[in-house]
């Protein structure tokens, strides 16, 4: 029984193990300089669907796994849904859509650089340069 | 012929897709959207067609109701200001695919909340007004007729300020304008006729937004003036020759004022998405256009990239602002012309829809609408006798933005 405990348990990390890279965690970054040090992922959202100017959105690139997984994750839209939103603000003349870079080290550079600027990468891409407002489970 | 030039246009704009993101990292970006569709109806007594378009569908399939394509440039001078235009080709007044500049305009960003717009500016009068062409951001193939057709004027040139705040979770937007709208009117009593006009507007949208919610209230209001009126200046020099011409004054479209008032509410909650508007048109001064409610509801449920949708529209006469002079006669051909002229047509239609997301950046979708005008034609078009039959429309379009 023990030994099957211990299996199921070994089994369960190995799995866990395993499910890691896929789930991996993604951060909400600004720039150094933003006052703001922690945040909603309601209020992230605002900025990436065209609802507030207060920030400047920076985004991934339109195909990339983790832009999928972060508007699922703090608008719970998928990617089709997103490019509706921004269609309407785009085609009244409301709004520009974020400007893309093509990677987790240049969203970064673009946060680095603009002291308005709001991006969001994979956890493990992190450092000094930025400051991390927001954690996505 | 037609068709040829559509599918070209399609094509260049898909090859300048593929350069718009080498044009990109400057401080220009061109984008684009469209729509190629197709749509019949199953009668070839009547027509059915969109507000203000010359040549509608009958029993003959016919790319021209819902197919268009908007090309729109953008140019940042800096992070304060830049400028925007926009085409956008359709067969509208005409019976022929034509282009017209729909926007154009410097945008000045004042602060983070505010901006003001100076050009040629879309009106917002009613919910989905300023991107009713665009199919890809709308669920229905296109704007329900029943309301959309009660303010067929669509840009102004002149100025408009936009204001966003919020408010903890509520998000505030406000637009006020002010302009003077110049364009084409089609007609389509007799044969089918186009009217120029020319309208000082101006007026006031106001949007909150609340989670998965928006509402929004519109005013706007029109001096509507034209000289070229055809079958209304006919009745107007009529009544003056058999001596009412206070009549034809009060019936005639100069410098008259018109008022549109509008509330929409809109939700994308989980899967459930519901859009609704309700609409009044009322003159302010004497004139024969009638006063009209009008109002839609649509409803959507989305099973991941399909959304199968319902709606119902519909609209109706709210009275009319022209009185009869005391010795106007109260029966016999002058009176039932005119009386006619000042009723305004009721119209009621249900849809079904769907919309699948089948690609990026593209959707496919499939509408049957039926019509069924109760009160003259309603919004259909050139019956081809006094008995309006409630008419079916099948459509297909795929809508793509670029």
């Amino acid at each position: 029984m023990k030994k099957l405990m211990t299996a199921l348990a070994f089994t369960s990390v190995a799995i866990a193990g395993a499910a890691l890279p896929a789930a991996a965690e993604t951060v909400v970054i600004v720039n150094k300089a933003n006052p703001a040090t922690r945040m909603f992922s309601e209020q992230a959202a605002q900025f990436f669907l065209g609802k507030s100017n207060m920030f400047t959105p920076v985004d991934q690139p339109e195909s990339s796994p983790i832009r999928a997984e972060f508007y699922h994750k703090v608008a719970d839209k998928d990617p089709a849904q997103v490019k509706a939103i921004w269609s309407k603000l785009v085609f009244t003349g409301k709004a520009t859509p974020p400007k893309e870079y093509p990677n987790n080290a240049e969203v970064k550079k673009a946060v680095a650089a603009d002291p308005k600027a709001i991006g969001y990468i994979d956890k493990s891409a992190v450092d000094d340069t930025v400051k991390v407002i927001l954690t996505l489970p | 012929m037609k068709k040829q030039l559509l599918v070209a246009s399609v094509l260049a704009a898909l090859a300048l897709q593929a350069q718009a993101g080498a044009m990109d990292d400057g401080n220009l970006s061109i984008s684009g959207f469209g729509t190629l569709g197709v749509a019949k109806t199953n009668t070839d007594q009547v027509e059915f067609a969109r507000y203000n378009q010359a040549e509608g569908v009958q029993d003959k399939a016919r790319i021209g109701l819902d197919s268009n394509l908007g090309l729109q440039a953008t140019y940042t001078f800096n992070d304060w200001l830049s400028g925007t235009a926009q085409v956008l080709t359709r067969k509208n007044t005409s019976p022929t695919f034509t282009t017209d500049l729909t926007w154009a305009f410097l945008k000045a960003k004042v602060n983070d909340e505010t901006s003001v717009r100076v050009g040629r500016i879309a009106l917002p009068g009613f919910l989905i007004s300023d991107y009713q062409n665009v199919g890809y951001a709308n669920t229905m193939i296109r704007p329900p007729v029943e309301l959309y057709a009660q303010e067929p004027i669509e840009s102004s040139d002149g100025v408009d300020v936009n204001y966003q705040h919020s408010f903890g979770d509520l998000n505030f937007t406000a637009q006020g304008f002010v302009g003077v709208s110049r364009g084409k009117l089609f007609i389509p009593t007799a044969g089918g006729s186009v009217a120029t006009y020319r309208a000082p507007v101006s007026g006031l949208a106001v949007s909150g937004e609340y989670g998965p919610f928006v509402l929004r209230f519109a005013h706007l209001q029109a001096k509507m003036d034209t000289n070229d009126l055809t079958p209304i200046n006919q009745l107007v020099a009529t009544l003056s020759a058999v001596g009412f011409p206070d009549l034809g004054n009060q019936i005639a479209v100069r410098d008259k004022k018109i008022g549109f008032n509008s509330v929409g509410l809109t939700m994308d909650w989980k899967n459930i998405v519901l859009q609704t508007e309700y609409a009044q048109r009322r003159a302010k001064d004497p004139v024969y256009i009638p006063d009209t409610n009008a109002w839609y509801t649509m409803a959507g449920y989305r099973i991941g990239k399909v959304l199968p949708y319902y709606a119902h529209a519909a609209y109706e006469g709210h009275g009319r602002s022209v009185t009869f002079p005391s010795r106007f006669p109260t029966s016999g051909a002058l009176y039932s012309t005119v009386n006619s002229v000042l009723t305004s047509g009721e119209q009621k239609s249900d849809l079904i829809g769907v919309r699948w997301d089948f690609a990026k950046s593209l959707a496919l979708k499939v509408q049957v609408d039926r019509v069924k005008p109760t009160v003259k034609t309603g919004e259909l078009n050139f019956p081809k006798s006094a008995n309006v039959p409630d008419v079916t429309v099948v459509a297909a379009a795929v809508d793509f933005v670029f």
